[in-house]
Formats: C-alpha cells, structure tokens, sequence
C-alpha cells in the first residue's frame, strides 16, 4: 500500500489544481481513494497536460477539477448554515466541518453532469466566474444540505450513535435540537433553491424532499406481507437513496436548459446510479470488507430491515420466508424467542438461509444491471466534441464501476 | 377602555357615511364565494352611535345589538330575493365553512397518503382547543378583507374567475400556515415531557417518538410542494423564513442562558419567532398573492404580528391564572419547566431578590410559591395585560391603515379582524 501511496501522493504535487483541503491518507475517506485511484487510472500514461487536443486523456483530469469545486461547496456550505443561535449553526454545521464532509457524492455527481450536458462550447474550463455554473453549483449545496438533514433525522429515527465514523448529532447535542437542525437545514436549502427563480427546479427538489420521507414513512409502516415484496424494497429503495440525486439531476439539466430528453436521460442516470449504490450498500451489511459472511454490521437485519439478499434468498427458501415473517415482526415481542448470546436463533437462521442461496450473487447482478442502465443513459446524451464534456461522461461511467466494485 | 371607543367610532363612522343615516347591512355569511354579492337585506336604519355607546358592555354587546336589529331586519323587504340565513356576528362563523372545507381537504390528504398518520391529521384545525383556530381564521378573513373591488358587471366574467382562483390560492397559503404549524408542534414535543398541549393528549405519547418525528417531516415535505406548487417565490421565502423562525425560537427557548433568561428583549424577540413569525409571514403572503403594494402587505404583516404577541402575551397571563382571575390556579406549565415568562419578567424588576428565587429553579414546588408570592405583589400580571392591549391595539390601526373599501365582505372581514384582536385579549382560557 505504501509505494502506491507515496506514487499518488506525486502524481497530486504536480497536478494543475493543488487542493486546499488539507488530507491525509489516514483521514481519506473511501470516497478520495477512489478519486485518487481514477485520476492515476486517468493520467497514468502521462504527466504533462496539453492544451486542447481530442482524445480526454490528455487534459487535465475532470476529478481534480471537481474536487475543488466540491471542496468549495463545503467551505460555502458551512457559510449558508448560520443561524441567530450558537447552537442552532454549530448543529446545522455539524457534518459541513473539515473531516467530517463524508464521501460528498451528490455535489461531485452533480457537478460532473453539469459538465457532462454542457454544450457551452465557449467556456470549455469551468470555474465558478461563469455564472451558469455557479447555479449548477448551487443545486450541488442544495442537495448536500437535503441530504444532510435527512441523514440526520434517520439518525433520530434510528437512534444511531454514530455516524461517519463519529459521534452522531442526536448523540451530541440530544434529539430535540438534531430534529430542529434537520428543519433548520432542510429550510434553509430550500430558500436557497427559491433563489435560483426556477419553479421547475423547486418543484423537482420539494419532490425529491417528499420522496425522501415517504421512503421512511414507508419502512416505518411496513406490514409483513410487504416486507417479503421486492417491489416495495425497490420503490421504497428508489424514495430512500435514488429520488434526491436523480431529481437534482435533472434539476441541473433544466437549469442548463436542456431538451426535456437530455433532462431524463439526466434523471434515469442518477436514479439507476442511487438504486445500484444501494444494492450493494445492502451486499455490504452482509459481507463487509470481506468477501465472505460474517465480518460486517448486519444493521439493517438487527433493526429488521429486509433487503435484496434476504428477498432473493427467500425465492429460493419458502422457509426463510416464514423466519422473516415470524422473527421481525415485533424483536421485543418475541419473548420465547431462542437466544445465543442475546442475538436471537432466528438470526443465525437468516443467514444460514442466505449462505446457501444465491441471494448476495443476484443482488450484484442486479446492482450491475442499474449501473449498466445508467451508463447507458450517459451514452445516449447528444454527441459532444468539447474534450471536458467528454472526460466528465466518462468519469460518470466510471462512477457506476466503482460503485460496484467498493468494498466498505 | 379605549377598544370601546374604537368599535363605536367604527361603528358609528359607517353609520354617518352612509346617506342618510342607514348603513348597509353586514354580509354575515361566510364568503366562500369570491364575487361580491348585493346587499343581504336592504338599507336598515342602524342605531344611533350614542345609544350604541350607552349600550356597550363589551363586543359580545356590539354584536347582540347588531343580531337584534339584523333580526328585525328578516321583516325588511329583501332586495335580490336570495334568501339567506341569519347568523350572528361571530368572526369565526364568517369563515367556518370555509375553514371546513379546508381542514376536510387537509385531513383526507394525509389519511389517504400516510393512513397511520390518521391521529396527527386531528391536529389540523382542532376545534375546541381554542388557540388552535386562530391561524387559518385569521388568514382567511385578512384574504377578504384585502380583497380588490369587483364591479357588479363583472360578475361571472373572467375578473370573477381570477377571484376564485386566487382565493384558492390564499387557502392554500392556510392550509400551508397549519400543516408548518402542526409539523413545529409535532417536533417541539419530541422529548418534551409535555403530556398534554392545550388539553389535547400530546401526538408523541401517542404515536411514540418516531412516528411524530417522521409525521412532521412529513408536513414539512407536503408544505414544501404546496408552497413550490403557488409558484411564488417572494411567498415562498416568507414561509421559509417563518419555518426558520419557528426553529431558532424553540432553540432560544432549549437553549437559554442566565442572562438570556433575564432579559425581556430576548423573551420578546423569542416570543416572536415561537408564536407571532408564522401568523405575520403568511398574512404578508396573503397580501403578497393578491397583488398588493409593499405597503399593504406591511400592514398584514404588522397585524398578524402585534396579534401574535398579545395572544401570547395573555396565554403568558393565562398560564398563571388559568380561568379564575386568581393567581395560581393556571396551569403553571411555563414555570415548572423553567420558562420565565412576561409576567415574571416584570415582577423581577420590580423585586430584585426574585431573580434569585428564579435562578435557584423551579423543581422544588416551595420556590413556585415562593415566586407566585412576588408576583402576586407586583404588577406583572398587569403590566402584561397593558402590552398585550397595546399590541393589540396596533393590530387594530394596521387594519384601520389599509386602504379604503366599500365592498361589504371587505368591511365584514376588516370588523372582524379587528374583533379578534378584542377576544384575544379577553380571553379567559
């Protein structure tokens, strides 16, 4: 790992951008290795950056381009969230401070579409002077912002601890003030989005914010026969994790003033890239960083969450059905319920069930599936000859790869 | 005593500019229809203002003698031959119906989309708790009062059709007003050991933690398309910054330090964000969709906003004195959980040594009496009272300020207004 490091750590030196944000390789999230990983993948063969030139290997690598971009949106959101009351900031901006960012993929993926649909051939290097995007940038915050007050809620709602590897905000400063952080945030994103004068893009964000909680209303109600319901999983999985980052999609389409085909196509992208990422969010509770069972947080069965492997698993064991059905009604309710070390026997049955079965190989199938779509949908976007146009469609391509190749 | 004075000149004003000594009758119906009507029963030879004067004992008087000659008045020959029934001059009931249709539209939103949220769509528009109509009625009769004069040729025309459209839009801006009101409600009692709110079982024993937390979420989300839907964006930004306002306000009110809790601008300034910031907001926007200038929406906004204070100015009172006039037989609900409110506040600076009973806290009940005790021999409660009237007082003259109508439904609705305000302050409960 070390040379790879230090390899890396040179390649970063002598690119154009030098990025004020200050990481180490310890404190990089998963997110920054990948952005590492594909810009060695994309400037391997060369270090010098020529001007122009047709094919998008030569220019200057559209993640270090977006990496500051993404740096700047989380300087600035830090800025947008303050409030009269000490308090009300320092929890709004709890996950805005430095180390705390977290993967920031809404802002990238939306930056990288910006630049992905442009056809503003006369400003190929994008920089926050052009005022086009500095609304696109916008829309990037926006979303942040929704997402962060909607992660913040699911902790309340999930009595989480921890969150990004640190203290959770209801863990900090109590439930009541994470609740209004959350309401603080989400207002706050939308006054910004009232600000960018477009009522279709307030619309597609007050949609995506409605998603977001009919997703949760959704686990929170769900009733045994609808927990065993693919169907239900996907579209309550498409409210959850898909419908913020396609909507912002093509928010930042329309803001573009695209054609209504590229808008969809913009949305189809980032709602088959949000299903897949969940898929294997799903494999991964299961599997961890291992390939195998058994070395990872099983959270989502703990709190009785059914996902697509246990789905998958139970087409092919009626059995596990009824565990499932038996087991996750009520935890507490289940007083007779056999314990081995206070985990409940049904636990180990589930996964025993889902061992034999082919439950985590379809479910990879089926996140690879999405991530195919959602290449396809970058594929069928209007001919482009501007070098940055075309390097950012391929960094979103190579987006869905990565996805489905992460292990934590 | 000077409300008496102004409902009187008021009433008295209509009386001699109306030739002849007769004034039009009130509209007493509710005005669902935007089109305005003819008159209800024809001229009346109103009461002279003196005799009304005389008669006065409060506006419940002004209203009984205003039904009693309406009641003569069923006799008057009816000038369009509509019939229409008789109703008493109660601000409320000139919306109720109105207020019906809303609440039936909101409720059956949520039971369809969310039906385990069923028990937090009681919530909306709950009659009985008495400060929970307050909002949406509000709203609606400052829509009417704000209304642009249709000419009667008109009627039926496009004109018309751009009137109804509008009052739509003006509900909406109700229906928006509450469901931010309810969502505030449903997240302020997360974690509180509030049992009961305004004799109402509190949503969070009920439906637990997570399901309030979500249903306000809920809310918020269905304002957020409702508001992204009136296509408005100086509404949408009153409305957001009143959602902010809500939420600093329960913060200050979470988080307030020992200093804070001694000052009378803070209280006042969080007494705005947690009560009068959402009525003042969505009267601006009522304005503010009808069309009116900068000026008008001002005036909306400084009524619902001095309204917003008296009324809690006097739930402050209310809250010590619950429904006898006598000291302690509130509820004492502020004080028990440590908010210092108006009253107290000018008891501490009339008796310094209060403060210290204050700052040694409320858990043990022998310091409540202690700190009742204080208040007793002082003037807070009466202090209270006087800037609740004065604030309620200039709510009255934003409603007189507003530009001239002759219409009867705007002048129906500006009385009312200007009725609440004199209910607020005389509330008992």
């Amino acid at each position: 790992m070390l040379p790879g490091r230090i390899l890396l750590a040179g390649l970063r030196r002598s690119a154009s951008a030098a990025s004020s944000v200050a990481q180490s390789p310890k404190n990089m999230c998963y997110w920054d290795r990948v952005i590492w990983s594909s810009r060695y993948f994309h400037s391997a063969s060369d270090n010098t950056f020529s001007e122009g030139g047709s094919k998008a290997k030569e220019l200057p690598d559209p993640f270090a381009l977006i990496k500051d971009e993404v740096s700047e949106v989380t300087d600035r959101l830090r800025s947008m969230v303050v409030a009269e009351i000490p308090e009300l900031t320092s929890a709004a901006g709890y996950f805005f401070r430095a180390g705390a960012e977290g993967k920031r993929t809404c802002p990238t993926v939306l930056l990288l579409m910006a630049s992905a649909i442009s056809t503003d051939m006369s400003d190929p290097i994008v920089g926050l002077e052009n005022k086009p995007r500095a609304r696109h940038v916008r829309v990037a915050e926006i979303t942040e912002m929704i997402h962060i007050s909607s992660l913040i809620h699911d902790d309340v709602l999930d009595n989480a601890d921890t969150r990004r590897g640190m203290d959770s905000l209801n863990f900090t400063v109590g439930k009541k003030l994470a609740v209004l952080a959350g309401d603080f945030l989400l207002f706050r994103a939308f006054s910004a989005a009232v600000a960018l004068d477009n009522t279709e893009v307030v619309s597609l964000l007050a949609t995506a914010v409605n998603n977001l909680v009919t997703g949760e209303l959704m686990q929170l109600t769900i009733t045994p026969a609808q927990r065993c319901s693919m169907d239900y999983y996907l579209q309550k999985t498409y409210y959850k994790t898909a419908a913020l980052i396609s909507n912002s999609c093509k928010a930042v389409a329309v803001l573009s003033g695209q054609t209504t085909e590229v808008q969809a196509l913009a949305y189809q992208y980032g709602r088959h890239l949000g299903i897949a990422y969940q898929l294997i969010d799903d494999i991964l509770d299961f599997t961890g960083t291992s390939a195998s069972l058994g070395k990872a947080s099983f959270s989502d069965i703990n709190q009785g969450i059914v996902t697509a492997p246990i789905l998958f698993a139970m087409e092919e064991f009626p059995q596990l059905r009824e565990i499932v059905e038996q087991g996750f009604d009520d935890p507490s309710s289940n007083v007779d319920v056999v314990c081995i070390e206070s985990v409940p026997f049904s636990f180990f049955l589930v996964l025993k069930y889902l061992q034999k079965s082919q439950g985590i190989e379809r479910t990879r199938l089926l996140a690879a599936e999405h991530a195919k779509l959602a290449a396809v949908a970058i594929d069928d976007l209007p001919p482009s000859e501007d070098p940055v146009v075309l390097s950012s469609r391929q960094a979103l391509k190579d987006l869905t790869q990565k996805f489905l190749r992460r292990t934590k | 005593m000077s409300w008496r004075w102004a409902l009187a000149r008021r009433v008295a004003k209509l009386a001699a500019t109306d030739g002849g000594g007769g004034a039009q009758a009130q509209r007493l119906l509710p005005t669902s229809s935007a089109a305005a009507g003819t008159g209800l029963l024809g001229r009346l030879h109103m009461p002279l203002a003196s005799q009304i004067r005389s008669k006065v004992v409060g506006c419940r008087g002004a209203a009984l003698v205003s039904s009693r000659w309406l009641h003569d008045a069923q006799y008057q020959v009816r000038q369009d031959g509509a019939s229409r029934a008789q109703e008493q001059q109660d601000p409320f009931e000139l919306v109720a119906d109105e207020l019906s249709l809303l609440a039936n539209r909101l409720r059956s939103m949520v039971a369809a989309e969310v039906p385990k949220l069923a028990s937090a769509a009681e919530y909306f528009f709950k009659v009985g708790a008495e400060g929970k109509r307050f909002r949406p009625t509000v709203l609606l009769l400052m829509a009417s009062a704000l209304k642009f004069p249709l000419s009667e040729s008109t009627e039926g025309g496009v004109l018309s059709i751009l009137a109804d459209k509008l009052r739509t839009r003006q509900q909406n801006i109700a229906e928006i007003t509450e469901m931010i009101h309810v969502a505030s409600l449903l997240h302020d009692d997360v974690l509180d050991d509030a049992d009961t709110r305004r004799g109402v079982s509190s949503l969070n024993l009920i439906m637990g933690n997570k399901l309030s937390v979500l249903a306000g979420d809920f809310l918020l989300s269905r304002a957020c398309v409702a508001l992204a839907a009136l296509g408005n964006t100086e509404v949408v930004s009153l409305m957001a910054t009143a959602v902010e306002h809500l939420v600093t306000g329960e913060t200050m009110q979470i988080s307030t330090s020992r200093e804070q809790r001694r000052s009378m601008e803070y209280y006042l300034q969080k007494t705005y964000y947690k009560t009068a910031s959402l009525i003042s907001n969505s009267c601006k926007a009522v304005a503010i969709l009808a069309g009116h200038t900068a000026e008008v929406s001002m005036l909306a906004y400084e009524y619902g906003r001095n309204l917003g204070l008296a009324f809690q100015l006097i739930d402050d009172v209310l809250d010590f004195t619950g429904t006898s006039a006598s000291l302690g037989k509130g509820s004492l609900s502020d004080i028990r959980h440590g908010i210092i409110t108006a009253p107290m506040l000018y008891a501490i600076e009339e008796f310094p040594q209060l403060q210290e009973v204050v700052d040694r806290g409320f858990d043990n009940p022998a310091n409540i009496e202690i700190a009742l005790d204080y208040l007793r021999k002082s003037r807070g409660i009466e202090r209270t009272k006087e800037l609740a009237r004065e604030h309620a007082d200039r709510a009255v003259k934003a409603i007189e300020s507003l530009p001239d109508s002759d219409d009867e439904d705007v002048l129906t609705s500006r009385r009312a207004l200007i009725d609440i305000t004199e209910r607020v302050i005389t509330r008992t409960k």
